[in-house]
C-alpha cells in the first residue's frame, strides 16, 4: 500500500458516522438455490423482521425440464423412461398412474402377476423414499446417527428393486400391458422370459424384518428425544381445511387428520386385497408428519409381505399391439404415491404419443402452501418445516 | 356411485347440461362466465383441489399429434380437478377460453391451491387469470419469450433435428398379430 492509498483510507474512516441508535429494518433473507435444507435446487425468498419471517416467497423452477412438452414429441412407451425421473426418490411409482392410464384408454387388461409386481415394488418405493425422510429430517436438526440407521436398511430395499429391474432409481421396469418380461439384458430368444430373482419371496420377507426394526428402533431415537419434540412439535401446523384448499396430499395431509388415501378410494392396483392401515395424526405439526411416515413404512411393508406370500402364477404382459396407438379419448388416472397425489391427464387423439399430457405432482401443490404456512413462522423453524414436508424438485418442476 | 352418475349430479349442482364420464372421468363442462360462481357452489362438498390445466386445441400443430377431426373450434380448454375426500370421488370441470381474448376469472380466493397452478398455466399458454394475486412467472426465465405449451410454439431443438425416437414407425406387416414388447419402442 502506497502512502497516497492510506491517506485515502483515512479519510474515509474520518466520514464514517456511527448510529448510535438500534435499527431492525425488514432485511431481506434469501435461501438457496443452493442450501442444504432445500433439498436441490429450491429457493427461498423472505422478508424477515430480525428472526420472524414476515412474508416468503418460494422461487422454484431451477429443475424445470419441461416434460409436458416433451411428452408430445415422445411415444407412449418413450413417457415411461421420463415418468420415473420426476420424483426421482421413489421413480418406480411414477410409472404406475401414467401406465394405468395408458391401458385403460387402450382397454387393456393387466395380467394379475404383473398387478401384484407393480405393487409390491411400489410399496418397495414407498418404503425407500419415506426412509430417506425419516433420516433427513432429524440430520436438518442436528441429529446424524437416524441416517445411519435408515440407509443402511434402505439399501437392502434398494438392491431388491435392482435385483428385479436393474434399476436401482430409474426403473423403467413397465411396460404398457404388463412388466418388462426379462429383468436382465441378454435374453435373444423371445419366449425366453426371465421372473423374479431366485429368493426375491425370502429376501423381501427378511428386509421387511429389518425395516420394522430400524422402524421401532426409530420410534425411541427420534419420536422419543426430547430436542426433536422441541424442534417440531406445535411447530408448522397445518390445518385441514386449509390442507385440503390448497391441495395438500399425502401423508402431509394424513397428519393434519384426514384418512384420505387413494390405496383405499381408487383401484389402480389390487390394494382391496391386502390388509393395511391409513395412518392419520392430529395435529398437523411437524412432529405427525414424521410419526405419520413412521408408521406408513410399517403398514407397507405389511403390504409387501402379504404380496410376495400370496402372488399368483401367470402372464407378466398382457397380448398388446406391437405399435401402440391409443384410441381418441381422455382420461384422469391417480395414485397414491410415497408424496402424495400424483395423476396423469391424458388427452389421446389416437396417435402414438398423446395431444396433450398433464402431470400432477404432489411436491408442487404441498409446496404451495409454503407463504401461507411460513409467515410468522421463525427462521429456525422454516428449516424443520421444510424438511418435514418432503419434497423432491423433480416433481414441483416436472 | 359411478362415475356417470357423479358427473350428472355435479353438473345439476352447477347448472349445466354438459357432462361425460368416457373411461371413467367424470368432467362437467362450464360456461366461462359461471367458471368461478361454480367453484364455489362445490368447494363445500369438493374441498380438495387437485390440480388446474389447460389444453391448447388447434387444428395445425407444430408439435405432436393434429386432432383427428377437421372441424374443431380453436380454443384454450381450461380443466381444474376437485375432490372429496371423504368418498374419495373427483370430477373434472372445464371450460372454453377464446383464443383471441384468453382470460378466465382466477380461483385463487376459492381454492388457495389454484394460485401457483394459474401462475403455471398463465405463463405455459398464456392465458390471463383475471383477479390472481401474483401472475407472475413459475417456471421459465425472465426472459425467457413465447407461452411453451401452445400448441405453435415450436420444439426448437426438434425442429433442428427429429427426435429419433420416430424413426421406428414401419408398421410390421403383421401389425395386428400380437407381441409383447417393441424394443425400439422403449426409450
Amino acid at each position: 500500500m502506497t502512502t497516497a492509498d492510506r491517506q485515502t483510507l483515512s479519510m474515509h474512516h474520518s466520514e464514517v458516522q456511527v448510529s448510535v441508535e438500534l435499527q431492525t429494518p425488514d432485511m431481506t433473507l434469501n435461501l438457496g438455490p443452493q442450501h442444504p435444507s432445500t433439498h436441490g435446487v429450491l429457493r427461498l425468498v423472505a422478508r424477515v423482521d430480525g428472526e420472524v419471517i414476515k412474508e416468503l416467497e418460494p422461487v422454484v423452477g431451477y429443475m424445470h425440464r419441461g416434460y409436458e412438452k416433451l411428452a408430445e414429441v415422445r411415444t407412449y412407451p418413450q413417457i415411461t423412461a421420463l415418468v420415473n425421473r420426476i420424483d426421482w426418490v421413489s421413480g418406480f411409482a411414477n410409472e404406475i398412474p401414467f401406465m394405468v392410464a395408458t391401458e385403460r384408454l387402450m382397454d387393456i387388461e393387466v395380467p394379475e402377476r404383473a398387478q401384484y409386481i407393480r405393487l409390491i415394488l411400489t410399496e418397495m418405493a414407498r418404503i425407500s423414499n419415506h426412509l430417506v425422510f425419516l433420516s433427513s429430517l432429524p440430520l436438518e436438526l442436528g441429529a446424524a446417527t437416524p441416517l445411519m440407521h435408515a440407509l443402511r436398511e434402505r439399501e437392502r430395499v434398494l438392491d431388491l428393486i435392482e435385483g428385479v429391474t436393474g434399476g436401482r432409481f430409474h426403473p423403467n421396469f413397465n411396460r404398457i400391458g404388463g412388466v418388462k418380461p426379462a429383468a436382465a439384458a441378454g435374453a435373444t430368444q423371445k419366449k425366453v422370459v426371465q421372473d423374479l430373482p431366485q429368493g426375491f419371496v425370502e429376501q423381501t420377507k427378511s428386509a421387511m424384518e429389518y425395516v420394522r426394526e430400524v422402524c421401532a428402533d426409530m420410534v425411541n431415537l427420534v419420536l422419543g428425544n426430547e430436542i426433536f419434540m422441541q424442534r417440531t412439535k406445535g411447530v408448522g401446523v397445518i390445518p385441514a381445511d386449509k390442507a385440503l384448499a390448497f391441495g395438500v396430499s399425502g401423508p402431509n395431509l394424513r397428519a393434519s387428520g384426514v384418512p384420505f388415501d387413494l390405496r383405499k378410494t381408487d383401484d389402480y392396483l389390487p390394494y382391496s386385497n391386502f390388509d393395511f392401515d391409513v395412518v392419520t395424526g392430529s395435529n398437523g405439526d411437524c412432529f405427525d408428519r414424521y410419526a405419520v411416515r413412521l408408521e406408513e413404512v410399517v403398514q407397507a411393508s405389511r403390504i409387501v409381505d402379504q404380496a410376495v406370500s400370496e402372488i399368483p402364477a401367470g402372464d407378466l404382459q398382457a397380448k398388446v399391439p406391437r405399435i401402440i396407438k391409443v384410441p381418441k379419448g381422455e382420461i384422469y388416472v391417480r395414485a397414491e404415491n410415497p408424496k402424495g397425489e400424483m395423476g396423469y391427464y391424458i388427452v389421446s387423439e389416437g396417435g402414438r404419443g398423446p395431444y396433450r399430457l398433464k402431470i400432477r405432482t404432489a411436491s408442487f401443490s404441498n409446496l404451495s402452501v409454503l407463504s401461507w404456512l411460513l409467515k410468522g413462522q421463525l427462521v429456525p423453524d422454516l428449516i424443520a418445516i421444510l424438511g418435514s414436508l418432503d419434497f423432491v424438485l423433480g416433481d414441483v418442476d416436472r | 356411485m359411478s362415475p356417470s352418475e357423479l358427473a350428472a349430479r355435479i353438473a345439476g349442482a352447477v347448472g349445466s347440461d354438459h357432462f361425460s364420464s368416457d373411461n371413467g372421468t367424470a368432467k362437467v363442462h362450464i360456461a366461462a362466465d359461471r367458471w368461478v360462481d361454480a367453484h364455489r357452489t362445490l368447494s363445500a362438498e369438493m374441498p380438495y383441489f387437485s390440480w388446474l390445466s389447460a389444453i391448447d386445441w388447434a387444428t395445425e400443430v407444430v408439435v405432436g399429434d393434429a386432432p383427428e377431426s377437421e372441424d374443431i373450434e380453436p380454443r384454450y380448454e381450461v380443466l381444474s380437478c376437485l375432490g372429496s375426500v371423504e368418498t374419495g370421488e373427483s370430477v373434472v370441470l372445464s371450460t372454453a377460453v377464446s383464443k383471441d381474448d384468453p382470460s378466465l376469472d382466477s380461483l385463487a380466493e376459492v381454492y388457495g391451491g389454484a394460485n401457483w397452478h394459474e401462475r403455471e398455466a398463465a405463463e405455459m399458454f398464456g392465458i390471463d387469470f383475471v383477479g390472481h394475486p401474483n401472475l407472475t412467472g413459475i417456471y421459465l426465465p425472465d426472459s425467457f419469450e413465447g407461452h411453451p405449451l401452445q400448441k405453435s410454439f415450436a420444439l426448437l431443438s426438434r425442429e433442428v433435428k427429429p427426435w429419433p425416437g420416430t424413426v421406428d414407425v414401419e408398421p410390421m406387416p403383421d401389425e395386428e398379430g400380437p407381441s409383447t414388447e417393441n424394443p425400439e419402442d422403449a426409450g
